[in-house]
C-alpha cells in the first residue's frame, strides 16, 4: 500500500515540475489579439531581467485530418526562431519546410507515428516528432496541438480549392464519411464547429490557416524566460505596462500552472496519502502485537541468554536482527508489487496531463518506502526484546503463556463464542484493528463507489440526464412520424446551437431547446428553482450560473450566431457535465423565433427494451442518419478509464491491506493462544474445530469493521467527495447497496482465507510444542 | 528416548509411571495418548492402531477414547469452570450425552458451588478438579494426567489421587506420570522409566 501510494503520490506531485523542466517551459506565456511582429518585439526587447524570448502566432480551431480521424478545433502552433518550451519524447525538432511535431496525447490517440502523414486545413505534412508540453493536459483532455515552422506556414498553398474554401461536408447531402474518409462519424458538434470555424475565416480571412500577406509576420503569442524567476513579479508588471493598446492580453504563468495541476492531483495525493497512513498504522499495530506475543513465547530463550552474560542491549539487537531478516525480504517483494499494481494506472494518468512518469526518479522515494518498511518491525520486535531484558533471569526462565486477567462471561456458545471471547479478551488491540479494518473498508467502498458512477458516466446517458438514444437527423415536421415506428417511445425536435452571452462575448453556451417539457428527453439534476413554464424562460447548468453569476430571476442574453440576440429568465439551475455545464435549455418556440436558421434534429427515445441498432435500421427507412446519444463527452473518457483503473487497483491494494489486518489478528490469536489450542487438540479438537475458533475470532473483527466502514464512507467519506465534486456534478457517493454487498462478501471471503491460513498454521505445530510444561 | 518399552493397561487399572526429569515419561504420556507419533513400535487403544491414523482419526481417538490431566491444569480463562468442563462436548464429532455428563461430574466431585468461576477465581486444588471432569466428560476408556498433582498441596494433592482411583470404579483405565513416590502409593502397579527403559517394581506401599 505504502509503495503504490508512494508511486501514484510523488507522480503526481513531481510530473509537473519534471515535465516542465524536460520541456524548458517558459516562465510566462502571453497571449493577445494578433499583431505584427515589428510591433510587439520592441516592447517585449525592454523588458528587464529576460533571458530569452520566443513569439508564436497560435491558430485555433484548425481542420486537422489523419487517416480515420478528424478534428475541427486544433490548435497549430507558427514557432519563431528561439526556446521551444517542450521536449521531444521521440524524432526530432523541426528543420524545414513540410514537417510537423504532434502533442503525445494526440499521437497516441490517433496513432500518428514518426513519418505519418497529418493534414492541416489543406496541406499533408509529414510527422517528424513527438512532443510533450505541460502548459496544458494532452488530447483528449484538451483539444489537438501540432507544431509547425513559420517556413512552413509561410509556403503558399497548391489546392486549387484554397484553404478558404467550404469543404463539400458543409453543403446538402455530403457525409462527413465521404469527405473525409473516415471510419465513424465524428461527433456533430465537431462538425457544426468547424462550418461555423469556416464561416467565420470567410468573414475574416487574416485569422484563418494561411499565409499573411507583406514580410512582417503576425505573432499572439510570447513565451519569456526569466533569468531570475523569484523576481518574475516585477516582469510581469513590466510587461502589463508596456502592453498598453494590446487587446485580449492575457499572461500565464508557470507557477500559475502548477497550481491548477496541484489543486487537481492535490485530492488524489491526500486520499493516498491518507490510505498509506491507516495500512501503516495497521501494519505497525499489528507488528507491535505480533513482537510482543514472540517475545513472551521465547522468555526462556531471552532468560538463558541473560544467565550466560548478555546484555540487555545484546538480547535487544538479536531481536532486531531477526525482525531484520524476515522484514527486508517482505518489504522487497511488496515494494515490488505496488510498484507494479500502481504504474500503469499512474503513467496513463501523467501522460493525459502532459506530464512524466517518475521513472528512476522514484528509486529514491520507494528506498525510503522499503526503508520504512524494515524499520517498523525491528524497531516494534526490539522495544519489547529490550523490556524483556530488563526482568530477572530467574523469572524469564520461567517464561509462560500470555494471560489476560479474563473474567469469564456466561452464556457459552461453542467454539465459535470462544473465538470471539478470545479476540475480546484483548480490547484495546481489538479496537486498533477494528479502526483499521473499517477505515480500509471504509476507503474500499469509496474507491468503488466512485469507480462506479465514473463508469456510470461512461455508459449511461441517463446519468448526464439524457433520457433519449438516438438523434435522427430529419426535419422538426418528421417528429410525428419517427414517434409512430416501432420500439419508439417519444420523438420530439430538438434544437442545439452555439451562443454567446452578450455581455460578455468570451463565454460560448450550448443552447439546447425543445417545443415541450424538455425532461421528458433530458432531465439533468435540478439544483435550484424549477423547470421551464413559460415562453421566454431558461434553465441553466451550474457551470454557466457560476461564469455569468446567474441566479433565479436574472436574465439570460444570448448572442445568437444569426446575429439577433434573445433574452431569457433564468428560473432554475441544472448539473449538467457537458460544455462545463455552460448549457441553457430554453422553449424551442422562442428560440426559433429569434433565429430561424436553428439546426434542428429529433430526439427519440426508446421503449424499454427496444434496441438501437433495430431503431436506427427503421429510422434509415424514412430517410434519415440516427447517431447514439453520447454519454461523458469524448474528450473525457481516456481520463474516465484512467482515473477508474487507479480506483480500482488502490481498492484492490486496500483489500490486500484487509487481509494482513485479518491474517496478522488471528495469527496473534493463535500465538497468543497456542496453550488453548494446544489443549483443544489435545481434547480431541482436529483442524475443522481450530477454524470454527478462528471464525468466530474472525466474525467478532468483520462484521463491526463492515459496519464502521459503511457508516464511516456513507457519513463522512462518501459526503466529503460529493461535496467537493458538487461544483461540477451531482455525484451520489454513498456506496450502492450492491458495493456495500460486494465489499462485505468480500470481506467474508478474506476473512474466510485469513482463517483457513492460520488454521494450518496452527494445525501444523506439533500439540505438544503448545501444551504447558 | 524411549527404546523398547512395551505396557499394557486394562480397563479399572490405575499405573503409576515414576522416573527422574527428563527420562522421558511425558513423552511416553504423549504418545499414548496420540499426540505424538513413534519413530517405531505401535500403540493401541481400546482396539485402535495409532500408528495407521490420519491426523483426523487421532484427533478423533482422543476425543472419544483419551482423557488428559495436566500439572497446571490447562484450563481456559475466558471460561468458567463448568464451561471448561463442556468445552471437549462442543468439539465436533464429540459423543452424545456429554452435557448431560459434564454437570454429574461437576455434581460429583463437589465443585458445583463455584462452577461459575473463572478458573483465577478458583483454588488450586479446585481448577485440577474441573480439569478432572473435563478429561472425563466423553466418558473415556484412557486418562492421562502428567504429575496431576505437581501444583498442589498436601491435601489438594490427595483429594486428587483420591478422584483418579475412583476413576478406576467406572472400568477406566488411568495412567499416572510422576516424579513423587507419594502418588505412586495410590497405585495398583508401578512402572520406572530408567534409561528409557520401563522397568516394573513393586508398589511402594
Amino acid at each position: 500500500m505504502l509503495a503504490t501510494s508512494t508511486v501514484v503520490a510523488y507522480g503526481l506531485a513531481t510530473g509537473f515540475e519534471r515535465s516542465a523542466r524536460a520541456a524548458d517551459l517558459a516562465d510566462v506565456i502571453a497571449d493577445f489579439n494578433p499583431q505584427p511582429l515589428s510591433k510587439i518585439a520592441p516592447r517585449v526587447d525592454a523588458l528587464p531581467d529576460l533571458a530569452a524570448v520566443s513569439f508564436r502566432l497560435q491558430l485555433t480551431n484548425v481542420r486537422l485530418v489523419a487517416p480515420g480521424h478528424f478534428a475541427g478545433d486544433g490548435v497549430v502552433e507558427v514557432l519563431g526562431p528561439g526556446r521551444r518550451g517542450y521536449a521531444i519524447l521521440s524524432g526530432h525538432d523541426l528543420s524545414r519546410p513540410g514537417e510537423v511535431l504532434v502533442e503525445q496525447g494526440l499521437a497516441s490517440s490517433w496513432g500518428l507515428r514518426l513519418g505519418s502523414t497529418l493534414t492541416i486545413g489543406a496541406r499533408q505534412l509529414r510527422v517528424v516528432g513527438i512532443t510533450e508540453t505541460p502548459d496544458n493536459v494532452a488530447y483528449p483532455l484538451a483539444t489537438p496541438r501540432v507544431y509547425i515552422t513559420r517556413a512552413t506556414y509561410d509556403v503558399p498553398f497548391r489546392d486549387p480549392n484554397g484553404p478558404l474554401a467550404l469543404p463539400p461536408l458543409c453543403r446538402p447531402g455530403a457525409s462527413p464519411e465521404a469527405t473525409f474518409g473516415l471510419r465513424r462519424r465524428p461527433p456533430l458538434s465537431a462538425i457544426r464547429r468547424l462550418c461555423r470555424n469556416l464561416e467565420a475565416r470567410l468573414r475574416h480571412p487574416q485569422s484563418g490557416f494561411g499565409p499573411e500577406a507583406g514580410g512582417d509576420p503576425e505573432v499572439n503569442e510570447v513565451e519569456l524566460w526569466a533569468r531570475n524567476p523569484s523576481g518574475l513579479n516585477s516582469l510581469l508588471v513590466q510587461a502589463r505596462e508596456s502592453a498598453y493598446g494590446i487587446e485580449d492580453l492575457s499572461f500565464v504563468t508557470r507557477a500559475g500552472v502548477r497550481v491548477l495541476v496541484d489543486q487537481a492531483a492535490g485530492i488524489v495525493i491526500a486520499l493516498l496519502v491518507s490510505l498509506s497512513v491507516v495500512a501503516l498504522l495497521t501494519a505497525a499495530v499489528m507488528l507491535a502485537a505480533s513482537a510482543r506475543a514472540d517475545v513472551q513465547r521465547r522468555l526462556m530463550a531471552i532468560g538463558v541468554r541473560r544467565a550466560v552474560g548478555a546484555t540487555r542491549g545484546r538480547v535487544a539487537a538479536l531481536g532486531a536482527v531477526e525482525a531484520a531478516l524476515v522484514a527486508a525480504p517482505a518489504a522487497t517483494l511488496g515494494v515490488l508489487a505496488g510498484l507494479l499494481v500502481a504504474s500503469g494506472p499512474s503513467s496513463s494518468l501523467l501522460d493525459l496531463l502532459n506530464e512524466r512518469p517518475a521513472g528512476s526518479a522514484l528509486a529514491l522515494p520507494l528506498a525510503g518506502c522499503w526503508l520504512v518498511a524494515v524499520a517498523i518491525p525491528v524497531a516494534l520486535s526490539a522495544w519489547p526484546a529490550w523490556r524483556a531484558g530488563a526482568r530477572a533471569p530467574s523469572a524469564l526462565l520461567r517464561g509462560g503463556e500470555l494471560r489476560g486477567g479474563a473474567r469469564s462471561q456466561r452464556g457459552f456458545a461453542g467454539l465459535f463464542g470462544l473465538g470471539g471471547r478470545l479476540v475480546l479478551a484483548r480490547r484495546t488491540r481489538l479496537l486498533a484493528t477494528l479502526a483499521m479494518l473499517g477505515t480500509s473498508a471504509a476507503f474500499i467502498l469509496l474507491m468503488l463507489a466512485l469507480a462506479s458512477e465514473l463508469t456510470t458516466l461512461e455508459n449511461d446517458p441517463s446519468a448526464l440526464g439524457q433520457r433519449y438514444q438516438l438523434l435522427a437527423t430529419l426535419p422538426a415536421s418528421d417528429a410525428g412520424r419517427v414517434a409512430a415506428l416501432p420500439g419508439v417511445a417519444a420523438a420530439a425536435p430538438r434544437y442545439e446551437l452555439t451562443a454567446a452571452d452578450s455581455f460578455s462575448l468570451g463565454e460560448t453556451i450550448d443552447v439546447i431547446a425543445y417545443p415541450s417539457d424538455p425532461t421528458k428527453f433530458e432531465d439533468p439534476p435540478l439544483v435550484s428553482g424549477s423547470w421551464l413554464h413559460g415562453p421566454h424562460q431558461a434553465v441553466v447548468g451550474v457551470g454557466l450560473a457560476q461564469v455569468l453569476g446567474l441566479s433565479r430571476g436574472a436574465t439570460l442574453a444570448l448572442a445568437l450566431p444569426s446575429g439577433t440576440e434573445a433574452r431569457f429568465q433564468v428560473v432554475g439551475t441544472v448539473n449538467a457535465l457537458e460544455h462545463d455545464g455552460r448549457v441553457a435549455y430554453t422553449p424551442a418556440a422562442a428560440l426559433v423565433a429569434a433565429d430561424p436558421s436553428a439546426p434542428e434534429q429529433i430526439a427519440v427515445r426508446l421503449d424499454p427494451g427496444a434496441r438501437t441498432a433495430v431503431v436506427s435500421g427503421e429510422l434509415a427507412g424514412i430517410g434519415a442518419a440516427a447517431s447514439p446519444t453520447a454519454t461523458v463527452t469524448s474528450k473525457g473518457q481516456t481520463l474516465v478509464g484512467a482515473l477508474t483503473a487507479i480506483l480500482r487497483a488502490v481498492a484492490v491494494v486496500d483489500g490486500l491491506v484487509c487481509l494482513y489486518t485479518l491474517v496478522q489478528a488471528l495469527a496473534l490469536v493463535a500465538v497468543e493462544r497456542r496453550e488453548t489450542i494446544a489443549v483443544l487438540r489435545a481434547c480431541g479438537a482436529g483442524r475443522a474445530a481450530v477454524q470454527q475458533l478462528l471464525a468466530g475470532a474472525a466474525i467478532v473483527v468483520v462484521v463491526p469493521a463492515v459496519v464502521v466502514g459503511v457508516a464511516l464512507e456513507r457519513l463522512v467519506l462518501g459526503p466529503s467527495m460529493s461535496h467537493i465534486a458538487e461544483g461540477y456534478a451531482t455525484l451520489p457517493l454513498g456506496a450502492s447497496a450492491e458495493i456495500i454487498e460486494v465489499v462485505v462478501l468480500g470481506l467474508l471471503a478474506l476473512a474466510g482465507g485469513a482463517v483457513l491460513w492460520v488454521s494450518r498454521q496452527a494445525a501444523r505445530e506439533p500439540i505438544t510444542a503448545g501444551l504447558p510444561t | 528416548m524411549l527404546d523398547g518399552v512395551t505396557l499394557e493397561v486394562e480397563g479399572g487399572e490405575l499405573v503409576a509411571v515414576l522416573g527422574r526429569s527428563g527420562s522421558g515419561k511425558s513423552t511416553l504420556l504423549h504418545l499414548v495418548g496420540g499426540l505424538d507419533r513413534a519413530d517405531a513400535g505401535s500403540i493401541e487403544i481400546v482396539g485402535q492402531s495409532l500408528e495407521c491414523a490420519d491426523d483426523r482419526a487421532l484427533a478423533r481417538i482422543r476425543l472419544r477414547s483419551v482423557g488428559f490431566v495436566f500439572q497446571s491444569f490447562a484450563l481456559v480463562e475466558e471460561l468458567s469452570g463448568e464451561d471448561n468442563v463442556l468445552l471437549p462436548t462442543r468439539l465436533p464429532g464429540a459423543p452424545s450425552g456429554g452435557r448431560r455428563r459434564g454437570k454429574r461430574l461437576i455434581d460429583e466431585l463437589g465443585v458445583r458451588s463455584v462452577a461459575h468461576r473463572a478458573p483465577h477465581e478458583l483454588s488450586g486444588g479446585e481448577q485440577q478438579r474441573f480439569a478432572i471432569a473435563r478429561a472425563l466428560v466423553n466418558d473415556p476408556a484412557l486418562v492421562l494426567a502428567d504429575e496431576p498433582t505437581g501444583n498442589l498441596d498436601t491435601t489438594s494433592a490427595a483429594e486428587v489421587l483420591g478422584l483418579l482411583r475412583t476413576l478406576t470404579a467406572r472400568d477406566c483405565a488411568v495412567v499416572v506420570v510422576t516424579h513423587e513416590h507419594d502418588t505412586a502409593v495410590a497405585a495398583d502397579r508401578v512402572l520406572y522409566l530408567v534409561d528409557g527403559q520401563l522397568e516394573s517394581r513393586p508398589s511402594p506401599a
